[in-house]
């Protein structure tokens, strides 16, 4: 089936089999490998990305669900090589180990603070709740999320 | 040779992870997100039956199947077909018998993912089916039915010291408990993957998930006949290891499709295969007796430990060495006996995990030490540090104890905890609310081993300096780690250095990511070479300044002359490369060992340690039998901390994994022992709404012997996590909890119990 998709603000047209992942797609057809795979089940947000700024795990739906819609990875987050403030503030605060959730878990973090500019302890814990870790405790990650929202506050971009 | 004056110091300074800006912004390419043009994908063709013998194996079907370029079995294997770390027992493609359900019968290698799947379809198998062993009880029957033809008692050891009798006698009060453990998974977010080829010279690259490269090339050369300059293995980066990449996951696999295709191949587990087919934490029965006198001193501790290995030994007696090590805690206990038993079970395959069979030992001691002071009417810290050994005291396993005076600093700042002052009332009737203290012990390295570990440093012209080094970085930050170590020996600013990680064709062999034992043994090596660097330079240095080396000394990356005329490291780099010599220096390090080991033991007893206590704070609801960890303070020593962050990061991961293990995570078999939980949604891990607010601290401790100090933090956080919970549950509700996990179903079943409700089995 033919699609067409903005993938990282560029258009896209292409054509899938009807029962190829949206995750298939980005990782196997669009060379976006920054989105991950960490289960089969739907369980562990890996593989998170923004479909029209609202977060979805991309393992949980087909290619052509996503026609005529926006997607935007991990690496359509950055502006060119100034990295989002969600990025910067992981660094910051060191919020991975292993990195493989990381971009999922910055994805949806990207979601909750769209819709929440300054979310609580809490409301950071049941933001990224559908996100798994099994590296940093995630303490670390919430302390990320606090300081990319912090630097909202601040009126930094 | 003198370091001189550095520019900044490196050691102690928070450093940001070398690769984390590849990971924060999708660019780093795991093995999962390798490609190559022409690739094939390969799949492993497992047992669907748990204890059988194979009569026959029929793959024609498959080979004819469309897009399928190879269907390898046994047949296929020139070399020994074995593998394991300590005892090669496990075939890499089973042949004459399966022992666990989801163990490789064969490897195809097809066009396409769908195509290679699909063919599992052509191969038939009959088997005879044999009993299955569930446990380590049904193992030990008499009329057991045997899973390897030497019986199903894979090791046996004993340790005994003084007289355990009289220390018996002696003792005012004495408790004879038994504790379980069960199986844990390591559930890394990137399952095992690996891409292999067959380059232009005919050696074999293999980019995969692991822990130790040059140890699974040793394996892979010997299971398969690869002559080892014809082998290449990569083990860097990737998602996640935790012990379950340590021993041979896929590598042989891989390098078996490689071998026989002579194309690139990408095989990457699914999570259920992970599950069945990939390693867990052992299952545990402790019988443990232990004596007190009444002024609450140890008289004797008398124990057996039984652990369940699963099909294959692996890591098993390492694991139960370290089981045996910490049964003692560091207390000073004049007569002990200690026996291990290793026991095969039908029950896929244990391994490393992190803390390596110290979580189990420490289950139980820990639960012990707490009933104890309990019965006894003595403050739980007080009674631990009253029985903790001072240095220079002898201990149980008979070798003087070194370094345990960090223990003594972390257990009396643990009785300022802000967790003591905290309201133990519920905010509801049926909450109620415990704090559980806990002290764990986790030896660092190999122990009685001979452990000699290799590291280079390289100086290139342009300016920058290469640390290479096998310990591969799976997230827990060893490549930042080593590179403030270089940073701080050189005095040459982070940004001018680079790693070379994992790559058994640069580095060289500084042993495996494991044992807590990679800062201390490769950063030693690092150390090191960084020393002949500079030896070798020297007269460099003084040859191209025209004095005598006598008269120039080292610092921050150059050789000064007295008179303040200098040279750096970079330009001796380019005279020398212009008279042809190298520029790359190898460094080692022997890991000390104990004075006095012990006949048989492999992995114990050990010459460092790290320590921590763990104070829990848990609310138990009554009503459902949900036990929510509320507080966790963390009071570690680990030596100096090279870097606070990156130790900080790796308290929390263990105690995490360690909160997982104690309460919502175990790894279940059917009755004809198929796993029934391999993914996250039957294998709960924790998330983020089940942890508890975190405080960790350092104390101020040296390792003499360590890299500017350190120990190693790898597994200390997670050994007492449980133990510290289950005494938290028994000053909330009063009941002791000697069996894990706390899952609701088993604390509200023993609440019930209690109550003298009867409740359906
Ligand atoms: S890969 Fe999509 S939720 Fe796990
Ligand atoms: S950092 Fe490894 S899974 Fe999150």
């Amino acid at each position: 089936m033919k699609i067409s998709v903005n993938v990282n603000g560029r258009n896209v047209d292409a054509d899938v089999e009807p029962r190829k992942l949206l995750v298939d797609f980005i990782r196997d057809d669009l060379h976006l490998t920054g989105t991950h795979v960490g289960c089969d089940t739907s369980s562990c947000g890996a593989c998170t990305v923004l479909l029209d700024g609202v977060a979805v795990k991309s393992c949980t739906m087909f290619a052509v669900q996503a026609n005529n819609r926006n997607i935007t990875t991990i690496e359509g987050l950055s502006k060119g090589d100034e990295l989002h403030r969600l990025q910067s503030a992981f660094i910051e605060e060191g919020g991975l180990q292993c990195g493989y959730c990381t971009p999922g878990m910055i994805m949806t973090s990207a979601w909750l603070l769209s819709n929440n500019a300054a979310p609580t302890e809490e409301e950071i814990r049941n933001g990224i709740s559908g996100n798994l870790c099994r590296c940093t405790g995630y303490d670390s990650i919430i302390r990320s999320i606090q300081k990319a929202s912090s630097d909202r506050r601040g009126g930094r971009k | 040779m003198s370091e001189g004056q550095l520019i900044y110091s490196a050691i102690g300074s928070s450093s940001q992870r070398v690769d984390i800006r590849e990971k924060v912004d999708g660019s780093l390419k795991y093995f999962t997100d390798m490609k190559m043009d022409g690739m094939l994908y390969g799949v492993v063709f497992r047992s669907t039956v748990t204890h059988a013998r194979i009569r026959s194996m029929d793959v024609t079907k498959a080979i004819s199947m469309p897009g399928i370029r190879a269907v390898l079995t046994s047949r296929d294997i020139k070399g020994m077909n074995a593998y394991g770390v300590i005892v090669p027992d496990a075939p890499v493609l089973a042949y004459d018998k399966v022992r666990f359900y989801g163990e490789p019968l064969a490897l195809i290698a097809g066009d396409t993912l769908e195509q290679a799947e699909a063919a599992k379809d052509g191969i038939k198998v009959d088997y005879e089916p044999l009993p299955v062993i569930r446990n380590i009880d049904e193992a030990l029957k008499n009329d057991a039915p045997l899973i390897h033809n030497n019986g199903n008692i894979a090791r046996s050891m004993k340790v005994e010291r003084g007289d355990l009798a009289r220390g018996f006698k002696d003792s005012y009060l004495v408790l004879d408990r038994d504790y379980r453990t069960h199986m844990q998974k390591h559930m890394f977010l990137e399952t095992e993957a690996g891409l292999g080829y067959l380059d232009e010279k005919g050696v074999i690259n293999i980019f995969v998930s692991g822990q130790g490269a040059h140890s699974y090339k040793g394996q892979i050369t010997r299971a398969l006949e690869i002559p080892p300059d014809k082998l290449r293995i990569v083990n860097y980066p990737e998602g996640g290891a935790f012990g379950g990449k340590d021993d041979v996951t896929i590598q042989i696999l891989l390098t078996l499709l490689v071998m026989k295709t002579k194309k690139p191949v990408k095989l990457v587990l699914t999570r259920e295969e992970s599950g069945a087919g990939g390693y867990h934490r052992h299952a545990s029965l402790i019988h443990l007796k232990t004596g007190v006198s009444k002024d609450g001193r140890f008289m004797a501790n008398k124990a057996h430990i039984l652990l369940d290995t699963g099909a294959y030994v692996s890591f098993g007696p390492s694991v139960l060495d370290t089981a045996m090590e910490v049964i003692n805690g560091k207390y000073r206990i004049p007569n002990i006996s200690v026996e291990g038993t290793l026991v095969y079970t039908n029950n896929g395959f244990s391994s490393a995990f992190r803390g390596f069979g110290a979580p189990q030992g420490n289950f139980a001691i820990e639960n012990m030490v707490d009933e104890l002071a309990y019965e006894l009417k003595m403050d739980p810290i007080d009674f631990r540090l009253l029985n903790l050994l001072q240095e220079g005291e002898i201990n149980s396993f008979g070798n003087p104890e070194r370094d345990t005076m960090g223990a003594h600093v972390a257990l009396t700042e643990a009785k300022g905890s802000r967790l003591w002052k905290i309201s133990k009332k519920g905010s509801l009737p049926w909450i109620k609310v415990g704090l559980g203290v806990s002290f764990g012990v986790k030896g660092v390295g190999y122990g009685p081993v001979k452990d000699v570990s290799y590291a280079a440093v390289e100086v290139i012209p342009s300016g920058l300096v290469k640390a290479f080094f096998s310990n591969a970085d799976y997230g827990q930050g060893i490549n930042t780690g080593h590179l403030q170590i270089v940073a701080q020996k050189l005095g040459i600013p982070f940004e001018n250095l680079r790693t070379v990680n994992a790559d058994t064709a640069e580095c060289p062999d500084t042993g495996s990511s494991d044992a807590s034992r990679s800062t201390f043994t490769g950063g030693n090596a690092l150390i090191n070479a960084c020393d002949q660097l500079i030896e070798v330079m020297k007269p460099e240095a003084a040859r191209m300044m025209k004095v005598q080396p006598t008269e120039i000394s080292y610092a921050d990356g150059k050789f000064t002359f007295k008179e303040g005329s200098e040279v750096s490291i970079f330009d001796i780099a380019s005279f020398m490369a212009k008279e042809g010599k190298g520029t790359k220096f190898i460094g080692s390090f022997e890991m000390p060992r104990v004075a006095k080991p012990i006949e048989g033991m492999i992995e114990a007893p050990r010459f460092s340690n790290a320590y921590g206590v763990l104070l829990s704070l848990v609310e138990v609801n009554e009503l459902t039998g949900l036990v929510k960890a509320k507080a966790f303070d963390f009071y570690a020593d680990i030596g100096k901390v090279i870097n606070p962050l990156l130790a900080l990061s790796q308290c929390e991961s263990g105690l995490i994994q360690g909160l997982g293990y104690a309460i919502t995570e175990e790894l279940t078999y059917d009755v004809d022992g198929k796993p029934l939980n391999t993914n996250y949604t039957t294998y709960i891990v924790p998330s983020t709404t089940d942890i508890p607010s975190i405080d960790v601290r350092f104390v101020d401790a040296v390792e003499k012997y360590g890299p500017y100090g350190a120990k190693g933090v790898g597994e200390i956080p997670i050994v007492p996590v449980a133990s510290s919970l289950t005494n938290a549950v028994h000053d909330a509700i009063g009941m002791r909890f000697r069996e894990l996990p706390l899952s609701p179903p088993r604390v509200s079943s023993r609440m019930q119990q209690n109550k003298g409700i009867s409740v359906l089995a």
